[in-house]
């Protein structure tokens, strides 16, 4: 079965998963899986859908623009590629990297690029800035799959570097540590 | 998925409570580098601890920095000295023990214990041996660290050897006169020892033990501390069962942290899994103390009525998370309340909440004993086997490990200060009642009979 991956974003209000689920359902569309986040006021969801013959990608963002439109959502389709032509698994272990220190622009950016020059991949990425300069209230935590391959003793150095640049407190942890300490 | 609070919990946990592994410590067996020429049992030994621990530090670092959980003692723990070199003379066996300070120092661990004995029920050649050997031992080396068990629940407490182990105790305090009596820190008294304590001075690998074995010592008593804070101020109300309950998901968590690194360390270095022992050991650093907790708990101090009952709790309740987290737990696993190095205990005793009475029966609930207790310098030996017989009585019936470090402090006398220093820290020498008067008891001799298993009252 061909798949696609729908994003919905907009102003959140009550209704929103339900015009949607409704809208696939009249296509006859198989919901596998939904991530769904709310940011402040803002409503992010993402939809990984079965499509049956004859229904297309164009179809379902016609169908769902029509619906989601008049709530003031966006609505953007594209299909998912074919299975069998992924990339082959890397070997890859869980880690953490959390950092904390005074709000700027850019954080995101200087760190998140010393992870991609790495070969890593962010799987899930939290981040709160309040603003100011207490090192509680601006956190990032990216989680990332770190390939065999990557020397995590060089990844860690450079983190430190540009966290140093930019004020903050930075650390790599294998994800494991949080599910022991936590989790029975 | 992790949850934001789990990470800044484990965040602040590391970066505010101590949250650590307080010790991985390699055991060693050394039974089959025994042998009747001096030479060749030293340069044994020396291999066997190069070619076993040369990477135990890497790896644990390594494993330390992967997990962000600092290991902060990385040491080894060797089969009985008095066994593996029971065919040498006192003097002999002092050159064993620069060789075991040699060979620690060359793999960079700062400890290594094992230069013991186990005389609970009688002493043989190797043992009497060892335990004159003991003093100038302890002065020459710099890591060497020993225990003699010298009493059991199944054995009774052998007073012949109680005897000359204040005998001991008193002439490696006179050697390192100039440095406070520090060779005495690294001395311990047993009764019922453990074969698998990872923490020092008590460290020694048993003789049904395998050929190495990676046992460890959990986190400090701060991570408890913090909860028991942060649970109080959430509801100041909060009952005795309730921090109980507090205090058993600390020790679970510090348990699991605990068995996470010493697993992942015993297969880097190709060695079994041992223990975990879960006991609370201090530091002199605020905020790493088993004396704040009892201040957590609403005493003025540790030391003043309700302070048994309070180590009781911590202690049960400590047991009981860590039982839970892990099916190997081991060791002595209990609370430690060292006195030097404890910067809440060591006020404790320099203020006069704590003496020597209130330790003693501090430790008839905790899982060692009278630890790093500074007496006055001319307290004398039969005195300090004295109180050695009444910490051993307490460990032999009450089937318990119970222990001695007591450090009679040449030259000073009951007020002054003793120093150690780094992590032995230093404390006010504490007065013993009627410390200078005959004991004709201890000089009796023999052994007092092991303990009935009934009637239990």
């Amino acid at each position: 079965m061909k798949k696609a991956i729908l994003s919905i974003l907009g102003r959140d209000r009550p209704g929103i998963v339900a015009a949607v689920a409704r809208g696939l359902l009249d296509l006859d569309c198989n919901i596998e899986n939904v991530s769904m986040a709310m940011l402040q006021t803002e409503f992010a969801g993402i939809f990984l859908v079965g499509m049956p013959e004859g229904v297309t990608v164009g179809e379902i963002e016609e169908t769902l623009t029509a619906r989601l439109d008049p709530l003031g959502l966006q609505v953007v389709v594209k299909p998912c590629t074919p299975p069998g032509l992924e990339e082959p698994a890397v070997r890859s272990e869980p880690f953490v990297i959390t950092s904390r220190g005074p709000d700027r622009k850019g954080l995101v950016a200087h760190i998140a690029e010393v992870i991609a020059r790495h070969g890593v991949n962010i799987t899930r990425l939290q981040a709160v800035f309040k603003g100011g300069s207490h090192p509680a209230d601006n956190l990032m935590i990216f989680e990332v799959e770190v390939p065999e391959a990557v020397d995590a003793g060089t990844l860690r150095r450079e983190l430190h570097a540009a966290a140093e640049r930019l004020g903050l407190e930075i650390t790599l942890q294998h994800s494991y540590i949080f599910e022991t300490l936590h989790r029975i | 998925m992790l949850t934001e609070r789990e990470i800044v919990a484990t965040l602040e946990m590391v970066k505010s409570e101590h949250l650590d592994v307080r010790t991985v410590t390699l055991g060693l067996s050394l039974l089959d580098c025994a042998g009747e020429e001096l030479a060749a049992v030293r340069r044994r030994i020396a291999e066997r601890i190069q070619r076993t621990a040369g990477r135990l530090v890497s790896v644990c670092d390594r494993v330390a920095q992967k997990y962000g959980i600092p290991v902060v003692n990385k040491r080894i723990a060797v089969s009985p000295i008095a066994v593996v070199a029971a065919a040498f003379a006192p003097e002999e066996l002092v050159e064993i023990a620069r060789t075991l300070d040699a060979a620690a120092r060359a793999v960079h661990v700062d400890f290594i214990g094992g230069f013991s004995a186990l005389v609970e029920k009688g002493m043989a050649r190797g043992d009497r041996a060892l335990i004159a050997a003991i003093p100038e031992a302890l002065a020459v080396t710099e890591r060497v660290c020993a225990s003699v068990n010298v009493a059991s629940t199944r054995t009774g407490i052998n007073m012949d050897a109680v005897l000359r182990m204040g005998e001991a105790v008193k002439a490696a305090a006179e050697r390192t006169r100039d440095r406070d009596g520090i060779a005495c820190t690294k001395l311990c008294v047993f009764a019922n020892i453990p074969e698998d304590i990872p923490f020092m001075a008590g460290a020694y690998l048993g003789v049904g033990e395998a050929d190495a074995v990676i046992n460890v010592g959990v986190s400090g008593p701060g991570v408890v501390r913090k909860a028991i804070d942060r649970a109080l101020a959430e509801n100041p109300a909060l009952d005795l069962g309730g921090i109980s309950e507090i205090i058993k998901r600390t020790a679970y968590k510090v348990t699991r942290v605990g068995e996470l690194i010493g697993r992942e360390v015993a297969e880097a270095l190709g060695i079994p899994f041992g223990v975990v022992d879960l006991s609370l050991a201090p530091t002199p650093q605020v905020g790493d103390s088993v004396g704040e907790i009892f201040q957590s708990l609403g005493l003025h101090g540790i030391g003043v009525p309700g302070s048994t009952a309070a180590l009781a709790l911590l202690n049960d309740a400590v047991k009981k998370g860590g039982a839970f987290a892990s099916s190997r737990v081991g060791g002595l696993s209990g609370a430690f309340i060292p006195v030097s190095e404890d910067l809440n205990i060591a006020e404790a005793a320099r203020r006069g909440i704590l003496g020597i009475e209130k330790l003693e029966a501090l430790t008839s609930v905790c899982s060692v004993g009278l630890d790093m207790v500074a007496l006055p310098g001319d307290t004398p030996a039969e005195t300090i086997s004295a109180i050695l017989a009444d910490e051993m009585a307490i460990g032999v019936i009450n089937q318990k490990a119970a222990a001695a470090r007591l450090i009679p402090v040449p030259g000073k006398r009951a007020g002054e200060r003793a120093v150690f220093g780094g992590l032995l820290g230093e404390a006010t020498i504490i007065p013993v009642n009627c410390g200078t008067a005959e004991n004709r008891f201890v000089r009796r001799g023999g052994l007092i009979p092991a303990p009935i298993h009934s009637l239990r009252n």
